[in-house]
């Protein structure tokens, strides 16, 4: 039997830098078709190296902003893949769009080119709020671009939403979440706002230029976004991720159920057995180190035991929850019986709930879900 | 022994000390200025980065004078810090003489006024020095006329001198040749030497820097100490060169060592007597004083598993510091650690520096308190050096604290501020003395717990730096003192436990529970934060429950990076107190010493 696997792609290209993001992107677009070749040559090294092992049950692209790429481009992508791996007949193959890169034409071909989820940086329906991310788009743009989708015949679409914006109020936010569910959209990822080192808002934060609104506020706007999505049926899986029965987001769920994960592109991470290794994030050596090497790895690493045990307790707990006989199984862990007298306590207090052994997050603990695990043995 | 000169160097803080005995032991050839790197007598890595001499030395100089005479110069270091005085008292127990250096660019200090009165006590000849008169800023005359005023002495005995490019230093020899009286006493008479230092040698154990009053002292004789009262054979005898120089005897007059199997430093007291076993004699020298910690405070490993190397770390700087006292003690809060006795606030920050830096331990250290006399209603006096082990209320008849008599030098414009502040630090004026018509010397008692941890700031900020202050103890007086105890949901932190005067224990309460909430990090639910006197709460605050901690996004596969963020959190995490369930930053132990007005 072949194990799961999922591949993401990173398409670093975007037409510009949005002033809160630290993914790695480019705002040149000379590069687009030799990162191409590079991400075909990749591809065919790690297929040879794991192909026999694994089935590809979902495929990602994400950056950057895949869209931006021709339905062609991605396609190539695609095919490449579907010839060198064994990819599942129901495979999820997402990609991340920003309104106003993609009309309805466009969009009908990446649906020919294999796309089957889409997944919108939306961010905001308000004027003021997508002027302050640098957004090039509007409300009509963001509608428009989701109902296209629906039109070009793929219906598990996903949106991003940012929440605790500099002066953002309750009742701003909840007209945001009123407009997505306003639309034919499947699945939610509201984010509050993370200040992350080298992005423009950080210096403007520090320039003193922008004051972010405090952990208390944040907190009242993540409980008013939970309370307001599960009233409308979406059902809370992550953190940050909540969506219509049966429209969770595979390849997110892979990553946070532990499961093996190549990536191509730069600055991409895979995880295989107790490695992981992560490509170069400068375009310029990721092409140097493809075209001479084959491959693009700038790190790695080999988990210890315990590694692994803390790093899929974290990701289950962050996400579905944890099974503790899956967990014994996995790990020959002691992990319930270390931390019993604390879970207990996380239990009595309303942090996490228990059924049936199984325990899983309450709103309150996904909001404390750091301090909590950095709590635990 | 007429050709003998005992000498020492007294000075402020930085007004030239090292570089006049610099000068003086390249003029006289013991050094070359190769060898003299500078302030050669500072051999520890942290006196030389504090710029103060903490433990004295001695050296030894030939010197041929003028009139074409050899003689024999010993100089003897003193340390330079108020919290070291019983020393400096026992170093100058050892000379006839001294010179008095004096910056010419800032004149007469504290410390140069209190240890030159320890200098006359003590009956030696003063040779006055100005230092530094190459400075622009140098005001010879002034600096004249405070010394003459000071001491009584003519204009022209006073030698200006710039150590740096060794003017004066010439005068300065034939000075201590002139001067300072040759020492008295008899080779014949039973032998009588005073240890004013000894150090520690790995190799050797203890070695008594001493002083011979009468008789001699030859290798192999047996020997008592005074105070000890343990026979011990001399084993090696010497005079101290830049290196021991063996001599295997010291006859009355000269300055030396004594190395005689003895395995820590607590044994070689300093200001103990040696004298012959046999036909030794009846009486010790005058001034012995056994040393007595000012300042305590509780020492703590951070994590518990290191509290066995914390004690060896203490241990082997005990064997060098006759000062240091410890003994195990449990704190509910801290677990496992050890309550120190310190000479006073500098000598404790050298301990903790010396435990982090030399011996690699982390420490979480408790607010610093004085030694308290408690006298119960049953008629029972107690020694209280933890405010935690200070009795209920109702049991006390009534406290003793001990109190220091303070001089502060300053400028005339800040006589106010300085009064201001030594009233709020419960001080009593006694006396002003004017240096000169510009700079003025304030007398005051005081507590020593009001002096302990700020005031030297506080006085250097009101006076923009100018005062100087040095103080010593004059003893215990009755005091309205209550024991304040803070509480975290209702869990009473036994090292935040501090011994205050009625008077200041509500704006200490408030500032006390105002500073942790600042520095108690908010946890999973809302802690409450009391300070009390008995059951009587004072102050409260509230820390709220922290309501979000979590990072948005986890996508990418970029686990790693977030595992290594966890696991930083988990350090953090351990490197914490525990009372409670409260976890509380070590930083909060230390908060109550940075409470701000």
């Amino acid at each position: 039997m072949k194990k799961d696997l999922s591949i993401y792609i990173h398409i670093p290209f975007c037409d510009h830098k949005c002033i809160y993001c630290d993914f790695y992107s480019v705002i040149t677009l000379e590069k687009v078709d030799s990162y191409l070749k590079n991400l075909l040559t990749e591809i065919n090294f790690w297929a040879e190296k794991y192909k026999e092992q694994f089935e590809v049950k979902t495929i990602f692209f994400g950056g950057g902003t895949p869209s931006f790429m021709s339905p062609e481009y991605l396609g190539e992508i695609l095919s490449e893949i579907k010839t060198k791996f064994f990819v599942s007949n129901d495979c999820e193959i997402t990609m991340e769009t920003n309104p106003g890169t993609v009309d309805k034409a466009k969009m009908i071909g990446f649906k020919a080119a294999g796309i089957n989820r889409v997944s919108i940086g939306v961010q905001s329906f308000q004027p003021d709020e997508l002027k302050f991310l640098t957004r090039i788009h509007d409300r009509k743009q963001a509608e428009t671009t989701v109902l296209n989708t629906v039109e070009a015949g793929i219906e598990n679409i996903s949106i991003d939403l940012i929440f605790n914006l500099p002066g953002q109020t309750k009742s701003q936010w909840r007209r945001n979440l009123e407009a997505a569910l306003s639309l034919p959209i499947k699945h939610i990822s509201p984010y509050s706002l993370i200040l992350e080192r080298g992005t423009i808002l950080n210096k403007m934060v520090l320039d003193g230029k922008v004051e972010l609104q405090d952990a208390d506020y944040d907190a009242d706007l993540y409980d008013l976004t939970i309370d307001f999505l599960s009233k409308n049926g979406f059902e809370q899986y992550e953190v940050s991720n909540f969506c219509l029965p049966g429209y969770k987001c595979n390849h997110n769920l892979a990553y946070w159920r532990y499961k093996e994960y190549l990536s191509f592109g730069t600055s991409g991470h895979s995880f295989i057995g107790n490695k992981r290794w992560w490509n170069f994030s400068a375009l310029t050596f990721y092409e140097q180190a493809v075209q001479t090497k084959g491959f693009a790895v700038s790190g790695e690493e080999e988990l210890t035991e315990k590694q692994m045990e803390d790093e899929f307790i974290m990701l289950m707990l962050r996400s579905e929850g944890l099974d503790p006989d899956q967990l014994k199984k996995r790990f020959n862990s002691l992990w319930f019986e270390q931390n019993k007298v604390f879970l207990d306590e996380l239990i009595s207090n309303g942090f996490l709930a228990g059924e049936n052994n199984f325990i899983k997050f309450t709103p309150k603990g996904y909001a404390v879900c750091d301090e909590i695990l950095s709590k635990m043995y | 022994m007429n050709k003998i000169r005992n000498f020492c160097i007294v000075a402020h803080i930085d007004h030239g000390k090292s570089t006049i005995a610099d000068g003086l032991l390249e003029s006289t050839g013991t050094v070359t200025e190769r060898e003299a790197k500078s302030q050669l007598l500072d051999d520890m890595d942290l006196e030389r980065e504090r710029g103060i001499t903490i433990k004295s030395h001695a050296i030894q100089m030939r010197y041929k004078s003028n009139a074409g005479d050899q003689y024999t110069f010993n100089l003897i270091d003193t340390p330079g810090h108020v919290d070291f005085s019983y020393e400096v008292s026992r170093s100058l127990a050892a000379c006839e003489g001294a010179l008095l250096v004096v910056d010419a660019a800032q004149g007469v200090e504290a410390q140069t006024i209190s240890n030159l009165y320890l200098a006359i006590d003590a009956g030696l000849e003063i040779i006055p020095v100005i230092n530094k008169i190459d400075l622009p800023s140098a005001m010879v005359d002034a600096v004249k006329g405070q010394i003459i005023d000071l001491l009584g002495c003519e204009e022209d005995e006073i030698i200006l001198a710039s150590a740096k490019d060794r003017r004066g230093i010439p005068e300065i020899l034939e000075a201590i040749v002139n001067k300072v009286p040759a020492p008295k006493g008899s080779d014949e008479e039973p032998l009588q030497a005073l240890i004013f230092d000894s150090v520690f040698d790995a190799y050797r154990g203890a070695v008594a820097y001493i002083r011979v009053f009468n008789g001699v002292l030859t290798e192999k004789s047996d020997l008592k100490f005074f105070a000890s009262g343990i026979k011990y054979q001399a084993e090696e005898v010497g005079i101290l060169g830049l290196r021991k120089i063996r001599t295997k005897e010291l006859r009355a007059g000269n300055v030396g060592y004594l190395i005689a199997n003895v395995k820590d430093v607590h044994e070689t007291k300093v200001g103990d007597t040696v004298t012959h076993f046999k036909n030794g004699a009846p009486k010790a020298l005058p001034g012995y004083k056994e040393i007595k910690p000012m300042v305590f405070s509780g020492l703590y490993p951070t994590s518990s598993e290191d509290y066995e190397d914390l004690r060896e770390a203490i241990e082997k700087l005990r064997l060098n510091d006759a000062a240091l006292t410890f003994q195990p003690e449990t704190s509910l809060a801290l677990g496992f650690g050890f309550r120190c006795g310190f000479l006073g606030m500098l000598h404790m920050e050298i301990i903790q520096e010396r435990l982090e830096r030399e011996y690699d331990q982390s420490i979480v250290t408790t607010l610093p308190n004085v030694e308290y006399y408690v006298f119960t209603k049953t008629g029972e006096k107690l020694i209280v050096d933890n405010p935690s082990e200070m009795p209920d209320a109702a049991k006390i008849d009534y406290v003793e604290e001990p109190y220091i008599k303070a001089q502060i030098v300053t400028p005339s414009e800040y006589v106010g501020s300085v009064m201001t502040l030594a009233m709020e630090k419960r001080g009593t004026y006694k006396n002003t003395h004017y240096i000169d018509p510009t700079r003025a010397d304030l007398q005051f008692e005081l507590p020593l717990s009001e002096i302990i941890f700020d005031f030297y700031d506080k006085l250097k900020s009101i006076s923009r730096g100018y005062a100087s202050f040095d103080y010593e103890f004059i003893g215990y007086r009755e005091s309205d003192l209550v024991k304040l105890d803070v509480m975290l949901n209702g869990e009473p932190v036994d090292a935040l436990s501090v011994i205050v005067h009625r008077s200041k224990a509500y704006e200490y309460g408030k500032k006390v529970s105002s500073k942790l909430k600042e520095l108690i990090p908010r946890q999973m639910f809302e802690i409450a934060v009391q300070a009390s006197i008995g059951t009587k709460v004072i102050a409260r605050t509230t820390i709220k429950a922290m309501r979000k901690n979590v990072l948005a996004k986890c996508y990418g596969g970029d686990i790693t990076r977030k595992r290594k963020l966890l696991e930083k959190q988990k350090e953090g995490k351990k490197r914490m107190k525990q009372v409670g369930n409260v976890e509380i930053p070590q930083e909060a132990f230390l908060a109550v010493l940075q409470l701000e007005d």
